[in-house]
């Protein structure tokens, strides 16, 4: 083993590990401040360090904070106190693990050699995902039973009753895919979806699966115990569920472990059935080709982006009522200042690229590093849809929920297997 | 006269209705257009930058006590203890003591209100006799560090002046 392999070994495994603890802060900026914005209201705003805001980005500095150093309370009625404390670390263990097989890249080639770029290089893949996100659910049932608590034990079997009948629907409608794709490797299946369908669209599975994309993803709404699926918390009628009984640390690892969750099951979506890493129109072998006219249009693209970006933050990072000497402007201006600089950066980075011979490692990395923003970006709108879905849909009722599993999205899957065998017979 | 009757039209019956995913869709279109309003110009959110712009608090609106005077300066109060008698959440304390200003036979030797206890009726307005005592100063924020400070006493109650002006106070129906 060469040192380039080691090295890549720790990245992949760091990228896979770090990025969707990195996420968390994230999404739950992008939760609170999103769930602001769709109600009118302007979400955290106001915790800052030196007066710099950083858009409420401090607010989660603060919240952690605040978290670490409460008091870590089991009360005195709970007698497994192993398993009360297993819980959440199952929960967040699992969401962690359930990313390890994406893949965030194409296969990189460097000096002769090839890197899968995952965290955990294996060819069961999907399966992987099946198997360590349905064990998540354990760690909640743990959770309502050793809480030794009414609304504990009902939250916990409402998760155990929804995952179990989620989780056929969401089975079926990947064996539809995997008819279309021909493997369970996540990393074939973003190859494949390099390809272009009658030679101008995508083929992604969206395009080829609709109905599976819509059953998979009402599935994994379901699977990560998130609104309108939410009802193992339903604070309105068992308090809050499954983690009633946690406070402090114990409950933020089961809060982290949600959003990491969440992370992990776009990433799953996004690789399924929207190309993974894919760039639209350019898989792997093209842009290493066209390495150089892309860096290109990027270079001039990004300060055009830039530009328009820094006059909305100059627009939007003001104060709303009369202040003599805004101080909140010069925040502003410090933050358009910093993002230049990065710009610059980057600017720099691809004019090496440009001044570099093309089809070398360099133009590898910088198709790796491509696909990376690529894959992230695609995840990160992907978690705003789940945000964007939470706060406009109310939860549905317990029988609704298991209507809706066994009565429409089962029958619709086993259907989407017929039609999509019989296609793939017939065209051969 | 009956009472007025609205019959309200049941809604998700319609084919449409029932494949949840249109009307998904609708409001989710919906929930998107407050977000694009809002982050193109975020002076749109209903917010009040609270701490720097304060509500506008109108006469009637009960806020911290005040006893009033007249207009010599002297104390109105005459303790005659309608207020505490009446107060639901007994956390008016007084002692009387004889007057010999000869505006009546009794004032407050010490006037006790708990804020903590006070719940914000405003019975004790409505009990006395003499108008004086009244809960204008629209004071809507009371906060401190130690539960003493919140009992505040005659000195307080009589230092601290009404927020509005006779007319306005009056309008509000007292
Ligand atoms: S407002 Fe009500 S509770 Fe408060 S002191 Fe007056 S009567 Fe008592
Ligand atoms: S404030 Fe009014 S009701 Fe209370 S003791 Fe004085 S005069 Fe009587």
């Amino acid at each position: 083993m060469s040192l380039l392999d080691i090295f890549m070994i720790a990245i992949r495994v760091a990228f896979s590990a770090f990025v969707p603890l990195c996420f968390i802060a994230v999404c739950v900026w992008m939760e609170r401040r999103g769930a602001g914005f769709f109600q009118d209201r302007s979400g955290p705003n106001r915790a800052a360090i030196f007066g710099f805001r950083a858009a409420g980005l401090v607010q989660n500095a603060a919240d952690g904070i605040k978290l670490f150093f409460k008091e870590d309370l089991i009360s005195d009625h709970i007698k497994h106190k192993f398993f009360f404390v297993l819980a959440p670390i199952i929960v967040f263990f699992c969401a962690v693990m359930s990313f390890a097989v994406v893949p965030f890249a194409d296969t990189l080639v460097l000096g002769g050699n090839s890197y899968v770029m995952q965290g955990i290089p294996m060819d069961v893949g999907i399966l992987w995902f099946l198997a360590i996100a349905g064990f998540s659910v354990y760690g909640i049932i743990l959770a309502g039973w050793s809480s030794t608590n009414k609304y504990g034990i009902l939250g916990g079997l409402r998760s155990a009753a929804q995952v179990i009948s989620y989780e056929i629907p969401m089975g079926l409608s990947l064996v539809s895919l995997l008819i279309v794709y021909g493997t369970v490797n996540l990393s074939e299946m973003a190859q494949f979806q390099g390809q272009l369908l009658f030679g101008f669209i995508p083929m992604w599975g969206a395009v080829l699966q609709p109905l599976g994309l819509i059953i998979f993803v009402i599935a994994a709404f379901a699977e990560c115990n998130r609104t309108p699926f939410d009802l193992a918390e339903g604070e309105s009628e068992i308090v809050a569920g499954f983690h009633v009984e946690y406070s402090a640390m114990k409950f933020a690892v089961f809060f982290m472990g949600e959003y990491v969750a969440m992370f992990a099951s776009s990433a799953i979506i996004i690789t399924l059935f929207f190309g993974g890493y894919q760039i639209p129109f350019l898989n792997t072998q093209a842009l290493i080709h066209l390495a150089k006219p892309v860096a290109f249009l990027l270079m001039i693209g990004l300060p055009v982006v830039m530009y328009y970006f820094a006059g909305w933050i100059r627009r939007s990072n003001v104060s709303h009522y009369e202040r003599e000497n805004d101080p909140r402007v010069f925040e502003a201006n410090v933050y358009i200042k910093c993002f230049w600089g990065l710009i610059a950066i980057i600017e720099l980075l691809l004019l090496a690229i440009l001044l570099m011979q093309s089809g070398g490692a360099a133009t590898h990395i910088f198709v790796a590093l491509l696909q990376i923003c690529t894959f992230l970006v695609k995840v990160t709108m992907m978690i705003f849809v789940y945000i964007w879905v939470r706060w406009t849909l109310p939860r549905f009722r317990y029988d609704q929920l298991q209507k809706l599993g066994w009565q429409m999205l089962l029958p619709l899957a086993l259907l989407n297997i017929f039609i999509t065998s019989a296609v793939v017979v017939a065209l051969g | 006269m009956g009472a007025k009757v609205k019959t309200i039209e049941r809604r998700g019956s319609t084919l449409t209705e029932r494949i949840y995913l249109i009307e998904i869709f609708k409001g989710m279109a919906r929930t998107l257009r407050h977000l694009v309003r809002n982050l193109r110009d975020n002076k749109k959110l209903l917010v009040r930058h609270y701490p720097e712009v304060q509500p506008e608090i109108p006469a009637r609106w009960r806020g911290r006590h005040r006893l009033t005077k007249h207009d010599d300066g002297t104390v109105k109060c005459v303790a005659c203890f309608m207020c505490q008698t009446n107060c639901p959440a007994e956390c008016i304390s007084i002692t009387a003591k004889e007057r010999l200003d000869d505006k009546a036979e009794k004032m407050p030797a010490s006037f006790n209100i708990n804020l903590l206890e006070c719940i914000y009726c405003g019975y004790c307005v409505e009990a006395c006799p003499l108008d004086a005592i009244r809960m204008d100063t629209g004071i809507f924020s009371v906060t401190d560090n130690n539960r003493q400070s919140f009992i505040i006493g005659l000195e307080e109650l009589l230092t601290t002046p009404g927020a509005y002006s006779e007319e306005d106070y009056k309008k509000g129906g007292a």
